[in-house]
Parts: structure tokens; sequence; C-alpha cells
């Protein structure tokens, strides 16, 4: 059996729809009940929040206690694909989408996350693809809302599993065959959220070309807190330039204990390419991160 | 069975996985307001609201709609109009009208949603923007959309009659008007295409017996020519029809299929090397497609570049020894620069798609076309049949921007599987194939060199092309820089470069945007280093009447006055301002005819037209009515059918010019028949004698031609091509009898100022304002020519900085498939937008009204540039101007 041919859950199917018209994915399909258990948010007596994996992306972006406690997971909500799709789309779909790799997305073309042997962006048109180059697959990892929950230490839990991390559930990026590392049938049931810090604030922000509903070039969730300006706790997480989302923990180190002043904010924004390996033509994700860092750092900072 | 309540009936939903709810509401239910363009969420044509939610109904499967309650656009202005539908209606919300159901129904539940929170405030244009940047429209309606919300919300709507400036406005924004797609006729069978998957190859063996062993399966054939040969990927091998769409699929997946695989080339720079593979063996040079309005002159042909094409060059040899002279001696004013132009999809939301049905000997072809009458003759010719047997039909058209003006292979398709299966077909394009296969405005290289002389004259011009055609020839884009700003000298020379990449087509002005990004802004630098005003020195040089006047109100603009200098700006966002002009041919058909009739007191105008969006039914209706002193929408216009008088083409802006003088001869005609039978003449001071005497009129009819101009022309008015002499005679000869259009005298005209903000820490650029001066004579339906004149603008934004097909340079494969990939303009990048028309300078045509759809286009992309410029000292050279290009800029780097 081909990995396309194992059976896929199907939450709301805002991304599985699309490759199956397409003909990229074929095999048996199994629709998620939505259970009470996988469906809403619980807060907990201490401070921290459950959220089903059945809620819809719209439900968090809408949600006030959200905006309030993890303001960066309610923007980061807010700011991805459409309106249309925010209405259906779940929060463990958008964790466990597949890639939005052009190559990836056209059937007729072998790729490592369809049984191929290589990765035909590497060599071949990789305008949006990663500038962290970590693993043979140079497509980004797709989940705005992995790289918001990255920010926020937040775990997963499945049927079979608790407590994964982030990196847990999405690995580092050196499996190019896949875009998670859930087993097959594990289905993810939602999502833990820790007590927020006391005075943190948060922004995301993403690069793209027009005004809305683009796949992000490049995007960071941040948060903070900043007292008598000075950076006490500072966290940044990045998407759209790894096959996984990042924290950026050079530019976190630079900022940690430090006055929320330009100097301090360039010097950060520039250590956020720590690390990097763009690809021939993708440096230009690097000049964008830069920028995007340094504008979160300046929200943060006044 | 699972069941759902859908506009207030209850519907069984089917228990197939793979169903959406797309499929169930237009095929099962027959709601086909509902529209499927992009397939993956991303236009918002499809949006429904499901338990009063907006959510893209080509993703969600049908089986999560059980139990709930769904509402289409059918279902929103059911028993009467919708404020948002009748405020769409009035601020001309729309053109072509295909995305307008899914604007309709997401600003509706919006509407809902603001009148119980906010009450009768009014939204700000950010609000509407966000709240609809799941919608795209191509026509480029948004700035009447966002209008047309805002008024709705502030309760402008909520009750009173109302009068659309657009005549088929009702049936758009309800979902009623039917498109082909929409068409079913009685055991209509679906048609699908086997297409090439490699760039270059000869197909062996073609086995149809496994796919016509498959139930439902009515035919398949063989699309492949003698020599077997395929060119590019996509290139159609063969052809299925089945009783639906998924066993057509499942039929083109089972012919066997053998191929051999030939040498390939990609792109502009691969296929001009030495040895590059070539493309179109001299046998074969017939098989390549044309990307420009009329038909092509001869050319030398070598290899895969066909070129150059330099016959409206002028003294070129010396302008190349002044060029080189000025080279030598250092001549700071001499500009010199080569510009990139991207690949540009003309991305209709209605794809192409043709349904073909034969009865008897009859063969009746629904089309989505920009020509009923001329596809009716290609038909008829094409299969040997008698025009009278031969019926084209287009009630309404989603868009066609010049890729829907031939006889497209969705039609002989249809056709061809129609009479194979012996059973009305379909075919419709799917989004992959609607941007990668049906045309494009080619990607182009533009050297250009131009010498001012010393006494601040325009010396010289050299412009030399290079336009990465695919398997198609005819490109002219230097070509067009004879007939602006006039020189002592022109070196002029198009090439097409030929690779095995799909065949590009005439897109809206074909050739003339890449001609102005890079001669636009040679004279913006040539004005900065001559320290001389932009638009001074384009008054200086531009010696056209309708321009002249449009320089001069530009140079009024507070926008333009106020703008800074480059050294002024500073910081994170800067702001900028550019200019530039843009002109268009004025192009009509001969013998374009248009009847009008009374028949029972009612005024009938008819011509085998089509409305495109562009609006030429209105146009017809506004024509008549004001004649006759009524009201547009009280008289009738039937076009979009072949069986009437012969009318225009949608391409080449010619149709206001073709049918609006045959109308007013027609109209004449009418009229004294009229008072001719009138046994009573109307009473004397009546304030509607016309209304009265077509009351009381017996049924008449008239007709009219469309007549020559008169060679009466205001003071400078000449035909463009009279700076080009005997060439230009003959050029001229040769459109009239080769593509049956006549180039007339006088230059439709566009001038732009465009404010910009750019981004520097990210890339960028968002247009804050647009100034669209544009001179095409009277205006024929004002509101519709507003909305053409904003729609161009903003399809020329998504030229400047969004849009690029993008390819894998080995496989030949398009990447840019999908509406996710390939970027077109959303509302949120509307910018605010200023149409200022000129109506002098066409009074030598019957009516004084030319086209404007494609001069108003032609300017955006260099006026973009300039004004990103003026913000930031970079000179784009390359189209789009996206973040990565301008990014990479800003910080001195070569971008990828």
């Amino acid at each position: 059996m081909t990995p396309a041919m194992t059976t896929e859950f199907r939450a709301a199917g805002t991304d599985l729809s699309e490759r199956r018209r397409s003909g990229v994915s074929k095999g048996p399909l199994m629709d998620i009940v939505p259970a009470s258990d996988i469906s809403g948010m619980n807060w907990g007596a201490d401070g921290t929040l459950r959220i089903g994996a059945y809620t819809t992306i719209a439900a968090i972006a809408a949600d006030r206690g959200i905006a309030a406690a993890y303001p960066g997971i309610a923007a980061s909500a807010q700011g991805l694909a459409t309106p249309q799709i925010r209405h259906l789309a779940t929060l463990g779909g958008n964790i466990a989408q597949r890639s939005r790799c052009w190559y990836f997305r056209n059937p007729h073309i072998a790729c490592l996350k369809k049984g191929g042997t290589d990765c035909p962006a590497r060599d071949g048109n990789h305008l949006y693809h990663v500038a962290f180059d970590l693993g043979p697959c140079v497509a980004p990892h797709p989940s705005t809302m992995a790289a918001a929950l990255l920010a926020y230490d937040a775990t997963i839990i499945t049927y079979t599993r608790s407590g994964l991390s982030i990196p847990d559930v999405l690995g580092d990026g050196s499996n190019g065959t896949v875009d998670n590392l859930l087993q097959p049938g594990e289905m993810i049931r939602g999502i833990e959220l820790p007590k927020p810090l006391e005075g943190e604030r948060a922004f995301y922000k993403r690069a793209i070309s027009r005004a809305y509903a683009e796949w992000p070039l490049v995007e960071i969730c941040a948060r903070a807190v900043v007292k008598d300006g000075v950076f006490q706790f500072i966290r940044l997480t990045a998407g759209g330039i790894a096959p996984v989302p990042l924290r950026l923990k050079a530019a976190e180190g630079a900022m940690q204990g430090k006055a929320a002043n330009a100097l301090n904010i360039e010097v950060a924004a520039k250590l956020a390419m720590s690390g990097a390996k763009p690809l021939p033509m993708t440096g230009y994700k690097l000049d964008l991160l830069e920028g995007v860092v340094r504008d979160v750092l300046e929200k943060l900072g006044t | 069975m699972s069941t759902m309540t859908i506009n207030g009936r209850v519907a069984p939903l089917p228990d197939d996985l793979d169903a959406m709810l797309i499929d169930v509401v237009r095929s099962d239910l027959d709601l086909t307001g509902t529209k499927l363009v992009c397939g993956a969420g991303v236009c918002g044509a499809c949006t429904v609201l499901v338990d009063g939610a907006p959510v893209a109904s080509c993703l969600m499967p049908a089986r999560a709609a059980a139990g709930k309650t769904v509402t289409t656009v059918e279902g929103i202005g059911a028993e009467k109009l919708h404020p948002v539908q009748k405020a769409f209606m009035v601020h001309d919300a729309l053109q072509c009208g295909f995305c307008t159901p899914g604007f309709i129904v997401e600003a509706a539940a919006f509407h809902g949603h603001w009148r119980a929170t906010r009450g009768t405030a009014t939204p700000s244009r950010d609000e509407i923007g966000a709240v609809l940047s799941g919608h795209l429209c191509r026509c480029g309606a948004y700035d009447g959309i966002f209008s047309a919300v805002a008024a709705a919300c502030s309760g402008q709507f909520d009750g009173g009659d109302i009068v659309s400036p657009r005549v088929e406005a009702r049936d758009k924004v309800t979902g009623a008007a039917k498109y082909t797609v929409d068409i079913k006729h009685e055991g209509q069978l679906e048609g699908v295409i086997l297409r090439s998957e490699i760039a270059h190859g000869k197909i062996g063996e073609l086995d149809f017996a496994p796919a016509l062993a498959l139930p439902g399966v009515g035919a398949a054939i063989s699309l492949l020519a003698e020599d077997r040969i395929v060119r590019f990927v996509g290139q159609p091998i063969a052809a299925v029809a089945a009783r639906d769409r998924k066993t057509a699929l499942a039929a083109i997946a089972a012919i066997r299929i053998t191929s051999e695989r030939l040498p390939s080339v990609i792109g502009l720079d691969e296929a001009r090397k030495p040895n590059a593979p070539v493309v179109f063996e001299k046998a074969d040079r017939k098989k390549a497609g044309n990307v420009s309005e009329g038909g092509g002159s001869p050319a030398p042909w070598k290899a895969n570049i066909r070129g150059p094409s330099a016959a409206f060059s002028l003294k070129p040899k010396l302008v190349r020894s002044w060029v080189e002279g000025a080279r030598q001696e250092k001549n700071p004013l001499l500009v010199e620069g080569v510009f990139r132009t991207g690949t540009q999809s003309h991305t209709c939301l209605e794809p192409h798609a043709t349904v073909a049905h034969f009865e008897g000997d009859r063969l009746t072809v629904h089309a989505s076309t920009q020509s009923v009458f001329h596809l009716m003759e290609l038909i008829a010719k094409r299969y040997k049949l008698d025009h009278d047997k031969v019926r084209v039909i287009a009630d309404h058209v989603g868009g066609g921007f010049g890729s829907k003006a031939s006889l497209g292979a969705e039609t002989t398709i249809a056709i061809d599987l129609a009479r194979a299966a012996n059973a009305p077909v379909r075919v419709a394009f799917d989004r992959h194939e609607e941007l990668s296969v049906t045309g494009y405005r080619p990607a182009s290289e533009v050297k250009i060199a131009l010498l001012p002389s010393e006494q601040g004259g325009l010396k010289a011009l050299s412009v030399t092309a290079y336009a990465d055609t695919g398997a198609a020839i005819n490109s002219t884009i230097a070509t067009l820089a004879r007939l602006i700003y006039p020189a002592e000298g022109k070196e002029l020379a198009d090439f097409d470069v030929i690779s095995n990449l799909p065949p590009g087509a005439a897109f809206r002005g074909p050739g003339g945007p890449p001609m102005a990004f890079a001669v636009e802004q040679a004279i913006d630098e040539a004005a900065l280093r001559m320290k001389v005003d932009p638009i001074e020195l384009r008054k200086r040089w531009d010696t056209d009447p309708n321009r002249r006047r449009l320089y001069e109100w530009a140079q009024g603009l507070d926008v333009w006055r106020n703008r800074k200098s480059r050294a002024e700006q500073t910081g994170r966002y800067r702001r900028g301002v550019g200019v530039a002009t843009g002109y268009w041919l004025y192009l009509w058909q001969p013998g374009s005819k248009v009847e009008v009739s009374v028949k029972g007191g009612r005024l009938i105008a008819s011509t085998a037209i089509q409305d495109i969006g562009t609006g030429s039914r209105t146009v017809i209706a506004n024509t008549v009515a004001r004649e006759f002193g009524l009201e547009p929408h009280e008289v009738e216009v039937h076009i979009g059918d072949s069986n009437l008088l012969v009318g225009p083409g949608s391409g080449g802006s010619r149709t206001t010019a073709s049918v609006v003088p045959p109308t007013l001869l027609a109209i004449q005609k009418l009229k004294a028949a009229i008072e001719k039978n009138a046994k009573r003449k109307p009473a004397p001071g009546s304030n509607a004698p016309w209304r009265e005497l077509l009351a009381a009129s017996p049924d008449l009819t008239a007709s009219g031609v469309r007549p020559e101009d008169s060679r009466q022309m205001a003071p400078g008015v000449e035909s463009p091509l009279k700076q080009v002499g005997i060439l230009g005679w003959i050029f001229g000869k040769m459109m009239r009898w080769m593509s049956n259009m006549v180039i007339g005298a006088g230059v439709p005209s566009s001038v732009q100022v465009i404010e910009v903000e750019v981004d520097t820490w990210l890339g960028h650029v968002r247009v804050l304002n647009v100034h669209t001066g544009i001179a095409v004579g009277k205006i024929a339906a004002p509101a519709l020519a507003r909305s053409q004149a904003a729609g161009s603008v903003i399809q020329g934004i998504g030229y400047a900085l969004y849009e690029a097909r993008e390819i894998d340079g080995r496989t030949g494969d398009t990447l840019s498939g999908g509406l996710e990939d390939y970027r077109i303009p959303g509302i949120a990048d509307t910018p605010v937008i200023d149409v200022h028309f000129d109506e002098a300078g066409f009074d030598h045509v019957l009516g004084g009204s030319v086209g404007i759809g494609e001069v108003a286009t032609v300017p955006t992309s260099p006026a973009v540039a300039n004004a990103i410029y003026n913000a930031t000292g970079i000179r784009p050279m390359e189209l789009p101007i996206r973040p990565d290009r301008l990014i990479s800029a800003l910080k001195g780097r070569a971008a990828a």
C-alpha cells in the first residue's frame, strides 16, 4: 500500500476535498464524527485551556476568552485562509493538513510525499519554498495554527497519546515523506494550552504580496512580557520558511532581558536568520523574516 | 438517507463520500446560480450559507450538510430582492456576473450581521475588504462592490424600487442568468480531455477499448494530428464523453497510451540558445497559435526565433549609430535598460465551455465566446455545414479578455464528441486547464534605448522585444512604440521566441502593456535626467490631441502637484506618485448590422453581438432609449444568438464603435416608418411624443449597417497609421481584408496618475489611489464605462504587482494552475479610483463613441512602477513587482 492509500480522516475537508478533486489523494476515507470530546473549548480551573480538534478556526478567531488569554492564537486564526474556509476548517485539520507545494499538488508529478524518490522543487521552481533547508523536502509546513501553538507551548492530545509537543507531532523536517508524525489511524482529539503569563501580549504578522488570502511568504507569532520597556519574556515562532514551524531562539535570546529599543530590535531581527539555509530562489524570505520580526518586536515594545 | 433543508425545501443528500455540496446544489437540484470556479476554496464563487454562515460549497462534503439549513443565491431574494442585491444593481457592482452570486451570498450574510449589531452605521472600506477577502472578481467590479455593500448596510436600499444602469443586472444578482456551463439538455454527456503530460513527444498507441468498456461512456475520440506529435504539456490527445464527470475521468484514466519523448525546450532563455531543440519544423509552422488580435505579417523564422518584425521602424540604421555615438560619448541623457514582464493569464471566471447539440442536421452550440456570429462562421466552415444549420448561443459570458475570440478546443471537441456519441455534450475546462492551456499574455524581454535631442526633443527610440509566446507567434510589442511619441528615428524589432509551452493568445491590448512598461519608464527616467516634469515632457513629445487634453487634466490633479521628490522620502513606509500614458487603436467591424423594431408598442433591438461583461446589451438599450426619450429598461435587447443579424466580436474594443452607428441608422429609418404609418400626430407640446407614437404604431422593423466614418475630423485627428506612411496604409488594408477590422481615425487614449505606498521592510506595495483620464469619445453607458475603466485599472494592478504564471523549467508543466498560486487582485487590493472621461475627439464617428476595454489597462503597470521609483529610488525592471523582487532590490541584491 502506497502512503496515499492509507485511510485519511476527514474533518471539514477543506484541504482533502481539493486533493481528491485533483486526483492527488485517492485512498479510503473516514468522516470524523464530531463527538463532544473533540468539539468546543474547556477552561481549566488553573487557567489552562483545552480546545477540541473539531473546533472551527472561525470559532477560535471569534472567541473573546482566547483573544484575552492567548491573543497570538486568536490573531493567527483570524489571519489564515478566507472567511468561507475559516467557517468550515477545524483546528485538528489545520495541524494535520498536507503540504501546499505546487509539485505535491500536481497529480502528474512525483515527489517524496507521494512515494517518489526525490524532491522536484529542490532543483525546480521553489519560489515559495523554505529558507531553512532542514530536510529532503523543501516545502514549508502549511499550518499557521501549529506555529502559533508552538509559541504557546501547547501540547496535543490524540486518542492514543497525550502531552505531545508540536515537534513531537510535526517532527524536525528530516523526514520529507510526511507532513506529520501521527501514526496510521492516530487522530488528534485536541490541544492544551498552559496558563498564560501575567501581563503578556502577542502579535501575529504575515508577509504576503496582496492584502489577504495568501499563503504566507513568512509568518511570525510573537508573545512577550514587556515591563518598564524591558523584555521580561519573549517567544518568537515562524511559519512559511521551514518544513516545520520554527522557534527563533537566537532572536529570542537577543531580546530576553533587553530594552525595547531600535538597536536591540535590529540586532534581534538579524539574528532571526540564524541557522538559515536558503535555496537559490528563497533568499528574499530572510529579508522578509528580518522585516516581520522587526515589525512584531516594535509593536510588542511600544 | 440524510437530508438538508435548502431554500426552504427538504432535499436528499447522496451517500457518495466524494460528492461535494456544490455537486448536489448545481447538478441534482439545478440551482445553477452557485458557480464552480476554482474548486479550491479560493475564489468564493460557490459560496452558500450553511446554518447562516457563508462557506465554500466546492470543498464541503455533501454529507456534512445533513440536518442543516442551506441557502443559495436563489434563496436570498426569493420573494423580493434583498437590499444587497438592489445595491449591487444600482451601483453596478458587477460586470460579467459570474462571481456575483458568491459576493451576494457573502454580502447578504454580512449585511444581516451588521444590521443586527451596528444598525445603519456605514461599514468602512477596510471592514468590507476583510469580510469579502475570500471572493475574487476578474472583471474588477470591486469599486462598485465597496459602494454597494456600504450603501446596503447603511439602510439605503431597505425599501422602494430601483433602476439599474445595467439592463441584465437583475438576472445576475439573483443567479437566474444562464451561462454556457449551466446549460443542460436531456441526455447530455460530459466531455473530458486527455492531455499530454510531456512537453514534446510522439504518441504511439491509443487504445480506447478499456475506456469504452466502462458503463456510462458514450464516446472516445482521438484528437491527434496526422503526425501524432504533441508540443506542450496539456496539448489535447483524446477526449471522452460520459454520463458524468467522474465516469469521464475514469475513462480518460483507462485509455491505454504509449508515447515517445522528443527533445523539448522551455521558455525564453533556453529556446534562444543556438542548439535548442526546434519546436516547429518548416512544414509544421501553420500549427502555431496567434497572440494578436489580427493576423500577423510575414517575418523571418529561424529555429525557434521568428523575427524581426521591424516594418514600423524609421531610419533604424541612423538610430543605431546615434545611440552608439551617445553611448561612446557617455551622454547622460541616453536612457537604456532591459525590462521584463511576466506571463499573465486571462483567468476568466467562467471557464472555456461549450455545449454541442445535434438535432437532425442542425447543430446548436452554446459557447462561452467573445463572438457568437464569427464562431458560427468558423464552425460552419470547419464542419462544412450551411450557415443556417449552425446556431451559436451565448446569453451570458463569464469573462473573455481575449481568450475566447476564436474557435477553441472546447468547441471542436464538444462537437466531435456530440457527433460520436450521438448525444448532446458539454465540455467545460477545469481551473488547471483554464490557467495553463487557454492562452496568456506572453512574458517578454524588452530592450530599450531612448535618446533626447540637444534641443530637448525626442531624437531616437530603439525597442527590441522578445516575447515568450510558447507554441504561438505574432507578438507586437516594439511595433506599437511607433504610434506614439514621434521621433527623428525609431528602431523597432519584435521577435517571437517559440518553445514547448502552451500557446499564448491575444489578451486585452495585446503587446500594449509590456510596451508601455518599458517605454513609459524610459520617458520617466529621461524627464528626471532632463529635470523636466514628466507630464510636461510628455506634452512636449506627444502630439496626439486627445492625450494633450488628458495631460492638462493630469497636471491639475492635487496628488500630482503635491507629490514629493524622491529625496524627501524616508522611513519604513514611503509614498510615491507616478504617471504613465497609454493608447490603443480605434477599431470597428465593417458590415455590423443592428435591427430595431416596434412590436406591440414595445421597442426591440437585436444583433448577433454578445455581452462578456462589458455592457454591450446596455450600450444598445441606452442608444435606442435616448433617441426615443424612453428609459433603457423599456427597450428589449436581443443578443447572444448567431441567428440574429451579423454583429461584431468582443475583441479589439470594437463593439461600441461597431454597433452604435448602425443602431442610430436603424432608429432613423424606424422613426420615419413610424411617422409615416401614424394615424395621428402626437399632441402639440407632448413631453413624450415618441411614447405616444410607439404605443399606437403597427409592428415595424428597420435595420442599419455600420457606415464608414465621416472624413470631417477635428484638427490633428487622423489615423495613427498615417505616421507610418505607405506601410501603414498597407497594414490598415490587411487588417480590413484579413481580420475584418478597420483602424479608424483618432486614438483612444488614457493617462493615469497613481499613488502608492511601499513598505520597505516587507517589499509590499499598496496602491492608494488611481486617477485615470480616458479619451474614448462620448460615453454611451456612463456607469458601465466607469466600471470598465476601474476594472481595467484593477487588472493592470494585478499585472503590475501580483500576476505571474509559474512553470517548471524542466518539464514545461504549469505550476500556478490554481487560483492560490496564480494571484489576481482581491477587493482589499483595490485603490480609490477616480475616473475622468474626456468626451471629445470622435465626432467623425456616428454617435461619437469608441471602445474603452483595452486602452484603460495599458498605462497602469508603468504608472505603478514610476510611483515606486518616486517613493524608493528603485527602478522596477521586472513584472510583477512582487515582495521577493522589491525586497531584494531594496537590499541591493539581485532577485532570483
